[in-house]
């Protein structure tokens, strides 16, 4: 379980602007159940992934505090982390030389000691976790070679060798098609359902959170605007607020859909 | 299936340097102005006190100043750094020069402990002044190694006036040469690169996984700012013992791990072992060839290397790409 108990952050100022702090997120209380899927949705910049890089233990929050099973997250060793929690960055990094295959084979580091090679087992779970993000074709690539999508596919298989309870996901979909949106979100619910892991999952479309995502934390102007089951925060009133955005709720074969429409105008 | 290539491939790349070094060292200490047969080489003073710690020094400068560059490259995540390029060298030869000036010649150990001294605190300087933001600017790193550069030709110039009967052996540390190599020096600079190489080769991966960005080695279990910091401190120690002994030679770091990584990628666990004997050799060969080619007369060892460093560095810029 992670919790968030009053949480301030904000960026400082450099140079001129020094000492003005232009604060991200305020007094945030939120808590992750173990075993939920989770949507983090906001406007831009509203500090989604200021909220995820905070519970990945990467900045040290200015007030409050933020717990990993009871334990200060900040506390942790890296390698203690990187066991219970794996995260994908929003914008992949392509700017090292490492083949698809060498890069996942990185996500069993928390797990290997030093000097010590990748073992048998460290082998087949990179394999199946580039099976299951469809990379495996990828495994000789290059980042240079690879697409946006297909190079996201793989930071995901990463974060899956990871093994971890918890996996924190900026945007994770953003850059793929419609075909590989649902591909990996139904993977996603799948190792939610089968294996049990906890999933922050920053996304930006509505009707695939609503789809496949059970709980929703919502930003709004550094604030939690609400918290809890996705279908009860959803609303139109909220997005509304949140996005500015005219949204209906419709029903389509028993799954809620919304239809969305600009404020104006439509 | 790739893993058994790729460790045959890098276990046979290192055997094969090794192998080759250890011939270029029987081969090296026979050539020069002297030359021995076997049976006298080892009554020759020339051999056992001026040729044989020359040749083992120049492996040994080699071997650390390639396993720093290989390093910086990862920690600096920038393909066109090395201890030379970063200023780092010339931070240290200042310290070195300042010794001399201040009358600690005799103490060999407080040589390379004024030049760790400012050594250090150039490492610290370019860290901090290159650290904004999440990656190191290429402009900003290089921008900095080229103003210590010209800081330190400011304060050696200086105390060359100062100390006008102390000039030869400031210029020394500014041209870089093997020439006054000794046992002596071997024996401080042997145990240091030896035990700091030794060090680097228990981080190699986590340098593969500084080279994938600070935020991600992190959250792939690195500790990140403690990795840095002990290999920044113990490279800087290789480089302010080599520096001390042998003076500023540069490009060593950026030539050899270049070519290795062309012939084994860029995995550091293949790379740093390769630098390892790779370096020793290309150093040797050009403190050879120094020595050699205009018998009697000798040419110093660090044009040989700028000569075979600069045009790499160049071409690096050119092809503006950050490679591994």
């Amino acid at each position: 379980m992670i919790v968030l108990r009053d949480v301030t952050y904000g960026f400082g100022g450099r140079g001129a602007d020094r000492g003005r702090v232009r604060p991200v997120l305020e007094h945030v209380d939120a808590r992750f159940e173990r075993g939920g899927f989770y949507a983090v949705m906001g406007a831009n910049g509203c500090g989604k992934t200021t909220l995820l890089r905070l519970v990945a233990g990467m900045l040290a929050p200015q007030t409050g505090s933020v717990t990993v099973e009871g334990r200060d997250v900040r506390h942790f060793a890296a390698r203690e982390l990187a066991q219970r929690m794996a995260f994908v960055r929003q914008q992949p990094q392509t700017d090292f030389e490492f083949s698809a295959f060498e890069t996942v084979l990185m996500g069993r580091n928390p797990y290997q000691r030093r000097l010590q090679n990748e073992s048998e087992e460290d082998w087949h779970i990179v394999e199946e976790c580039m099976r299951q993000t469809n990379t495996w074709h990828l495994r000789f690539a290059m980042p240079g070679e690879m697409s946006g999508g297909e190079l996201q596919r793989v930071m995901l298989a990463r974060a899956l060798a990871q093994r971890t309870p918890v996996m924190l996901l900026d945007e994770p979909i953003s850059n793929l098609d419609i075909a590989h949106q649902f591909e990996i979100l139904e993977l996603l619910r799948r190792v939610n359902h089968e294996e049990g892991k906890t999933i922050l999952l920053v996304v930006h479309d509505l009707n695939m959170a609503l789809r496949y995502c059970d709980k929703l934390l919502l930003l709004h102007r550094g604030g939690v605007l609400f918290q809890g089951a996705i279908a009860e925060g959803l609303t139109p009133e909220n997005i509304r607020t949140v996005f500015g955005v005219r949204a209906e709720r419709i029903d389509s074969d028993g799954q809620p859909l919304l239809r969305l429409a600009p404020t104006t105008g439509g | 299936m790739e893993r058994g290539r790729f460790d045959r491939r890098g276990w046979m790349a290192v055997a094969v340097l090794a192998l080759v070094l250890v011939g270029a060292m029987v081969v090296c200490s026979m050539v020069g102005v002297v030359r021995f047969g076997w049976g006298e080489l080892w009554q020759s003073s020339i051999f056992l006190n001026l040729r044989a710690p020359r040749v083992v020094l120049a492996v040994l400068v080699g071997m650390g100043l390639s396993v720093c560059g290989a390093v910086y490259q990862s920690v600096f995540r920038n393909a066109l750094t090395d201890p030379y390029v970063l200023g780092v060298s010339s931070g240290a030869s200042l310290g070195a020069a300042v010794a001399i000036v201040l009358g600690l010649e005799a103490f060999r150990v407080g040589v390379g402990g004024c030049a760790l001294l400012t050594g250090l605190l150039t490492v610290a300087a370019i860290y901090r002044i290159a650290s904004t933001g999440n990656r190191m600017h290429t402009t900003t790193l290089l921008l900095t190694g080229v103003c210590i550069t010209f800081l330190m030709s400011a304060v050696i110039s200086f105390l060359m006036v100062l100390r006008q009967d102390k000039m030869d052996s400031i210029i020394f540390w500014t041209m870089g040469s093997f020439a006054s190599a000794s046992w002596t020096d071997v024996a401080i600079v042997g145990p240091v690169v030896v035990a700091g190489v030794l060090l680097v080769l228990l981080y190699c991966r986590d340098l593969n996984l500084l080279l994938t960005g600070s935020e991600t080695a992190q959250s792939l279990g690195v500790e990140v700012e403690k990795v840095k910091r002990v290999l920044l401190v113990a490279t800087t120690l290789m480089v302010a013992f080599c520096v001390a002994a042998c003076g500023v030679i540069g490009f060593v770091g950026l030539v050899v791990p270049h070519c290795v990584r062309l012939v084994v990628g860029s995995d550091n666990r293949r790379v740093v072992p390769c630098s390892i004997f790779a370096g020793g050799l290309f150093l040797l060969v050009c403190d050879t060839l120094a020595r050699t080619v205009l018998m009697p007369a000798e040419l110093p060892v660090g044009s040989l290397t700028s000569l075979a460093g600069a045009p790499l560095f160049i071409y690096l810029l050119y092809r503006n790409k950050r490679r591994f």
